[in-house]
């Protein structure tokens, strides 16, 4: 007992103690200039860290606006994203004959490179609305559906396929049917691969949303800003949008595992 | 097996098109309020816009001035001025503000698509590249002709220079014989490409070109009068010199509509003067012929864009030999997409670059200690295009 209580310990110095040090250690090397040698760069495309939090301190507005219109596409795309995805796995298990193949060309649009993708759909959806705000929304959330709806196609098939052994044919002695087995077995057992797949497309929806920006029509978001001020040589301010763009994907990734802790206690 | 891809497809094609309109629905609903608050905006500001209308009616110009400044006005109500943004933007927010309308453009494509399919009707175009695209139809234009229009920030009083020569104060100042002799020649090199264009553009389709040989000689020949003719229409003869009227408006223009969320930056940019950003002495001396042998003899030069006769004085002089004459080896470093010609200089990368004095001001207001050495371009070649 005493030596599993040890063990816990040692597990959470690992995972907490550890990294917070190395965070410290790397602001620290980052704001006395040392980080700086180490990467032979100025402090002008590097800048502190001070100067960075002081912009985000006197822009909160701005950069609030931007945050907003970034994680509003984000959202909206990897609810619809995985929403289709989940559809897609369902159709693919009931009608396996077909279902695989089609898995094949939804992971095939994964492999699309977004900066290929978002042009593309920007054009596409010129005639959506006569508002420029609202097309690009549009074409920006489509970018972000199509990124999220692979992982989960994938991952939600393999959860209602893989099922435990002798599961299936236990329902079978049951003379349970399809559509029993499907609601009692299948979609229980693909509830934790749903969290598999959104722990990899929610970061994928965060930073296909920030490159869609770049292309969109309408300028706004986090990651269009990074590129209007790196382009006008303004890397503070660049800095201060990628430190907002980490800290909206850490976000969501933290609300992400809270909502998986809720989900998945509850199972057990 | 063919048959499932086909109805796979079909499925999420149709479930794309439920998600489209869902999010239309969604993000529809959002905006709304926000037309409704462009309306009311619209209705004060366009009592504004009558007026400047009314400005430029009595400041003694034609009737097709005052259609010009409905054509702004109109665009702009209908959200369809379209810019690249990214420090391309300022004349065009200039503009907007001259006829009393909001700081809003389009984000435009690097291509006229949008101009071509009417979701921008007041489209921004370089006179020596994307209006001849427009207008030309050889390879890669788009065959409008005498059908497009333009509006020119010179006629509107709007506008800032753009391609420079320029290098870090620092590197100057190490070596003030290279930056004469690399002046000297390379407006060697203008001289000559404006003399003879056509032969300008082959010498540069050679050398690595992007686009076409029609396009690059119609490029030559734009390049030409905006190299050799000030923002007034008059002639240019000394190449490369910094027109100081031309430098001050570029100057003023530029803390007016460069907008930095850095506060020490927009600081220093409100603080800056033209003897920050420019420097006529080593111009005049390397016109004037007077420099010694140079200090640093390989140099490179970064352009701002993709190698094309926008550039052509470089092309020359290093074709023609101007660069060896005056003991250069010369790298020229093409441009394109992203690249920050700033920055490359700014770090060392290369030597001199090529940009736009508003750029070169926001640099330095970043904290950046470039410092322009000649002004190629002597007037604005940045026009607003439209449909007749």
């Amino acid at each position: 007992m005493a030596a599993k209580v040890n063990k816990k310990r040692r597990s959470a110095v690992q995972s907490v103690v550890c990294p917070l040090i190395f965070g410290i250690a790397l602001i620290a090397a980052w704001q006395t200039g040392l980080l700086h040698i180490v990467l032979n760069t100025d402090e002008y495309v590097l800048p502190y860290p001070t100067r960075i939090i002081t912009i985000i301190g006197e822009n909160s507005d701005k950069i609030m606006t931007n945050v907003w219109a970034s994680v509003q596409v984000a959202v909206l795309g990897l609810i619809f994203g995985s929403l289709l995805g989940y559809l897609i796995a369902i159709f693919a298990t009931v009608f396996p004959k077909y279902g695989s193949g089609g898995l094949t060309i939804v992971s095939a649009f994964n492999a699309i490179p977004i900066v290929a993708l978002a042009p593309v759909i920007i054009n596409w959806t010129k005639d959506v609305s006569s508002e420029a705000e609202v097309r690009s929304a549009v074409a920006k959330v489509i970018v972000v559906t199509v990124v999220s709806m692979a992982s989960m196609s994938v991952n939600a098939y393999r959860g209602l396929t893989e099922l435990p052994p002798f599961s299936d044919d236990l329902m079978k002695t049951y003379a349970a049917g399809r559509l029993t087995e499907f609601v009692k077995l299948r979609l229980p057992n693909s509830v934790p691969y749903i969290f598999t797949a959104l722990r990899v497309s929610v970061p994928g929806s965060v930073i296909s949303a920030l490159v869609s920006e770049y292309f969109a029509e309408y300028i706004t978001g986090v990651g269009r800003q990074i590129r209007e001020n790196i382009l006008i040589a303004q890397y503070s301010t660049a800095w201060a949008y990628i430190v907002t763009a980490c800290i909206i994907g850490i976000v969501m990734y933290a609300v992400l595992m809270v909502i998986e802790a809720i989900v998945l206690k509850k199972r057990r | 097996m063919k048959f499932s891809g086909k109805t796979l497809a079909a499925v999420i094609a149709a479930a794309m098109i439920v998600s489209t309109f869902s999010a239309c629905g969604s993000s529809g609903s959002g905006s709304s309020t926000t037309t409704t608050a462009a309306q009311a905006e619209t209705t004060t500001t366009t009592a504004a816009a009558a007026e400047s209308t009314e400005f430029v009616t009595t400041e003694g110009a034609e009737t097709a001035a005052a259609s010009d400044g409905d054509r702004i006005i109109a665009a702009a109500q209908a959200g369809k001025v379209g810019n690249w943004g990214l420090g391309n933007e300022y004349e065009i927010l200039a503009l907007l503000t001259k006829y009393g309308q909001e700081n809003r453009f389009l984000s435009q494509a690097f291509d006229m698509d949008g101009f071509d399919d009417d979701s921008i009707t007041l489209a921004s175009a370089m006179t020596y590249n994307e209006l001849g695209l427009v207008q030309n139809s050889y390879e890669g234009g788009y065959g409008y002709g005498d059908s497009v229009g333009i509006i020119d920030m010179n006629n509107e009083g709007v506008a800032m220079l753009e391609d420079n020569l320029f290098c870090t104060k620092a590197f100057a100042e190490a070596n003030p014989n290279t930056v004469k002799a690399f002046i000297s020649a390379s407006m060697k090199g203008w001289k000559y490409a404006c003399e003879n264009p056509e032969e300008a553009a082959q010498i540069v389709f050679e050398a690595g070109s992007s686009v076409s040989s029609d396009h690059q000689a119609y490029m030559a020949s734009e390049v030409k009068k905006l190299v050799e003719t000030d923002t007034n229409g008059s002639t240019v003869t000394d190449y490369g010199k910094m027109d100081e009227a031309a430098m001050q408006q570029t100057l003023d223009l530029a803390k007016q509509y460069i907008s930095l969320d850095d506060s020490t930056a927009a600081e220093k940019l409100q603080a800056l003067t033209l003897d920050d950003i420019r420097s006529t002495a080593y111009w005049t001396d390397a016109i004037a012929g007077s420099f010694d042998a140079p200090e640093k003899t390989d140099v490179s030069i970064q352009l701002k864009w993709l190698p094309q006769a926008q550039f052509m004085g470089y092309f020359v002089a290093k074709a023609k030999g101007y660069y060896d004459e005056v003991g250069l080896n010369v790298t020229i470093v093409s441009g394109g997409g992203d690249i920050g010609e700033t920055t490359a200089v700014n770090n060392g990368t290369v030597d001199f670059g090529v940009t736009w004095v508003s750029n070169l001001i926001s640099a330095n207001a970043g904290g950046m200690d470039l410092l322009e050495i000649a002004q190629v371009y002597q007037r604005s070649g940045l026009v607003l295009v439209y449909k007749k």
